[in-house]
């Protein structure tokens, strides 16, 4: 079988949970004997595939990323045309005799529906996440809306992170959920390392990843009494915002900004962290959940999330219920024995989250279409 | 029963431990099945022995905490229980006042008093002293056997466990190893064929009629076979719609035309037949899960800390000779709290989380836990206040 795979991100360069997918996903396919072309655009620091069945092929340069808005400054005006551009790129370099073309999210769908069309080729759509999750449901573009509902519809079949994706899918899009798989998301285990005093939020600092709400419920922890730091790992468009708000509610000398880390920094706090917290408005599914309860941190995650649903071992609160997230991260700190068995737990069930399983159902997907 | 939502941000401010406990979402509950189990499973076991002349026989374990939601919210059904025991053909089981796990206390001097408050209440409610125990969740070992033996019982009720009986049949009347107590043995395959099994479709025993039942029952060898099941089973595990109290009233009938087949209560069946072997347990059994053991109720780090806090508060609490604080601790040794903080695997874990109305076994210890702090703190307040 051979599958060419359109991506946008794909370590050692990446900003979200899109490329730690197709990274474990692409190598989890080659093991399985797939013939796999992964085309992506042009980075500074190349990637490199490390497996026979894997090829890593760069198309070009891009200067538009899955998680920009129109509405950026540097792209301002040029946006649409750069996604336009780049699609027809990817239309023309993609040759060869393929059995399925796979593409994910948004950025290359253009793409892939040309190339389905040219190359009379089945199409797989993976939705890790939608315009709605973006903006956080507040004013979602028409325009993103537009290229995913037809993507969507044009696509043979979708695979969709969670039930709770599937659900926007079906609901928002108007696609027959018969289409539809679901396959979660899966992670390569960090193994846990000396926790210190530290209560973690990681994520792109967006409304979509609800980091406000952790600075609130850092406020109730701390009046608690509770000596703890709280890291705000990360960057994005609410950082001035954010550090604003800590300055406000008076906590600042507790709540940190590292910015952007680099991946081994953000396996290195994953490991140190006492609790990890992903308080997302919505999120399809949520990686990093995963990453953080496979270095043996007890998470909180928040209930509009896909990673809700698939992981026992967590707890649960809604996004805005502040008193609540703080009564959880408060628990975890205080009484020693749920920390204990959470991490413990956790980490057993993490343990079934594998890429290759992520690669069998794909698989299975590709056999339905072929 | 349910506890009230209570965050670390409540703890040190309750007014009243009273507040710890959801009391409108119990009553709620407790009305439901009052009015789809309780009342009218009473009624047709009552009609069921005047039609056969008191040949038909059944035995009730019913807790403190039941009688004291049946007094408070439906006084009726203690008249429907007391108009069966009136019958003769009842016997009354002892067991603890509340549904405690008292009884793997270190010291046992708790279980023993919760003991006697249910045996006052048997004696106030239908003047009668229970020869048979039965302890919470079916619980057994050595240690309480003979616990209950020394405080004068005749005869006690465990599960029918294999790892117990090994080749042995659970329907003979057995002995106690260490001790002269008769021991009936819960026959759990037959038993769950009603209390889980009654309306399993992709079950081969389904649809159960009781003549099918009968016929099981008069093939399988041995003196006695013992029933024991939840009472809920009737019309709330089991709806009135899957046909189960037919099936209970057209039991007694099919059971009395075998010639070889009748009816005893739990005290009849200690006087009818002399033990034929002993058991021996050195390790508490229990009813629950496919384990046969406390470790639903104690089986990850959690629970034990939990009952550790539990059970540390006793010595202090019993020196203070505070109603209010020793009636609020007993209810917060309901074993439920306990169980909904059990993590066991898959199979069980889904038959807990049915029962539960946590998100998590975490969210249940996160609750309990605080409600304990909280409890500790006002136990302590108290001790100063005095001083």
């Amino acid at each position: 079988m051979k599958v060419a795979m359109i991506g946008w991100e794909y370590p050692p360069f990446k900003a979200g949970g899109l490329g730690t997918h197709c990274y474990g996903l692409t190598r989890g396919l080659a093991d399985k004997k797939v013939h796999l072309d992964f085309y992506m655009p042009k980075t500074k620091k190349s990637a490199s595939a490390d497996k026979p069945f894997l090829h890593i092929k760069e198309v070009g340069e891009a200067t538009v990323f899955p998680y920009d808005r129109p509405t950026d400054k540097e792209l301002e005006g040029d946006f649409f045309n750069s996604v336009y551009r780049y699609n027809d790129l990817v239309v023309s370099k993609v040759k060869g005799n393929y059995d399925v073309i796979h593409c994910h999210d948004w950025l290359t769908m253009k793409a892939g529906i040309q190339l389905k069309e040219k190359l009379n080729v089945p199409l797989v759509l993976s939705i890790h996440s939608t315009e709605y999750d973006r903006s956080g449901w507040l004013s979602p573009n028409q325009w993103f809306i537009d290229i995913e509902k037809e993507g969507m519809e044009k696509a043979d079949r979708l695979i969709a992170v969670s039930n709770f994706t599937k659900r926007v899918v079906v609901e928002q899009y108007g696609i027959d959920p018969n289409k539809i798989d679901v396959v979660h998301n899966a992670v390569y285990p960090l193994g846990s390392g000396k926790k210190q005093d530290i209560v973690l939020f990681l994520g792109r600092l967006t409304i979509q990843k609800g980091p406000e709400f952790f600075l609130d419920a850092a406020k109730k922890v701390l009046d608690y009494g509770l000596k703890t730091k709280f890291v705000l790992a990360g960057s994005g468009d609410m950082l001035p915002r954010l550090i604003n708000k800590a300055v406000d509610l008076g906590i600042s000398k507790d709540v940190i900004f590292t910015g952007r880390l680099t991946e081994e920094e953000v396996k290195h706090i994953y490991r140190i962290a006492n609790v990890y917290v992903m308080p997302s408005v919505s999120e399809p599914f949520g990686i990093t959940a995963l990453e953080a309860i496979s270095a043996g941190t007890p998470t909180i995650v928040s209930k509009t999330a896909g990673a809700a649903e698939a992981i026992t071992n967590c707890l649960q609160v809604d996004f805005w219920d502040v008193d609540e997230m703080a009564n959880k991260i408060i628990s975890l700190l205080n009484y020693n024995v749920l920390h204990k068995t959470i991490s413990k737990e956790g980490k057993r069930e993490i343990d079934l989250f594998t890429w290759d399983r992520v690669a069998d159902r794909t698989l299975d997907v590709y056999r339905e279409v072929m | 029963m349910r506890l009230n939502r209570f965050s670390v941000f409540n703890i040190g401010k309750t007014k009243s431990p009273y507040h710890y406990f959801d009391n409108t979402l119990n009553h709620k509950i407790f009305d439901k099945v009052a009015r789809k189990c309780y009342l009218p499973t009473n009624k047709l076991l009552l009609d069921l022995i005047d039609q056969y002349d008191g040949q038909f026989k059944v035995s009730f374990s019913l807790t403190g905490t039941f009688v004291e939601y049946c007094k408070k919210h439906m006084p009726e059904v203690i008249d429907s229980f007391q108009n069966l025991v009136d019958t003769g053909s009842v016997s009354l089981i002892e067991e603890t006042y509340f549904h405690s796990l008292a009884s793997l206390y270190d010291d046992l001097d708790e279980f023993k008093d919760q003991v006697m408050m249910h045996n006052h209440l048997m004696k106030d409610l239908f003047n009668y002293s229970p020869k048979v125990f039965r302890n919470t969740e079916a619980i057994y070992d050595n240690r309480i056997a003979q616990t209950v033996a020394d405080m004068g019982y005749k005869g006690i009720i465990t599960e029918g466990a294999k790892k117990i009986l090994d080749w042995r049949s659970s329907n003979y009347v057995y002995k106690s190893v260490n001790t002269d107590l008769s021991v009936l043995l819960r026959h759990y395959s037959l038993s769950d064929d009603i209390g889980f099994r009654f309306s399993a479709q992709g079950w081969p025993g389904f649809p159960l009629t009781a003549e099918k039942y009968a016929q099981w029952i008069a093939q399988d060898q041995g003196d006695i076979i013992n029933l024991f099941m939840d009472y809920e089973t009737f019309g709330e595990h089991q709806w009135v719609e899957t046909g189960i109290f037919d099936f209970l009233r057209h039991l007694p009938e099919k059971i009395l035309s075998y010639d070889h087949l009748d009816f005893v209560t739990v005290n009849q069946a200690i006087d009818r037949f002399e033990p034929k072997d002993t058991i021996d347990v050195p390790w508490a059994i229990s009813w629950a899960d496919e384990d046969r053991d406390v470790s639903t109720w104690l089986g990850n780090e959690m629970q034990h800390a939990c009952f550790k806090e539990l059970q540390d508060l006793g010595p202090v609490l019993k020196k203070k000779k505070n109603p209010q604080l020793v009636d609020a601790w007993r209810k917060l040794q309901t074993s439920d709290h306990l169980y909904y903080i059990s993590t066991k695997g898959f199979e069980d874990g889904n038959v807990h989380q049915y029962f539960s109305h946590y998100d998590n076994p975490y969210d249940g210890f996160i609750n309990y836990m605080n409600i304990l702090q909280d409890f500790k703190q006002s136990v302590s307040d108290e001790i100063m206040l005095k001083n």
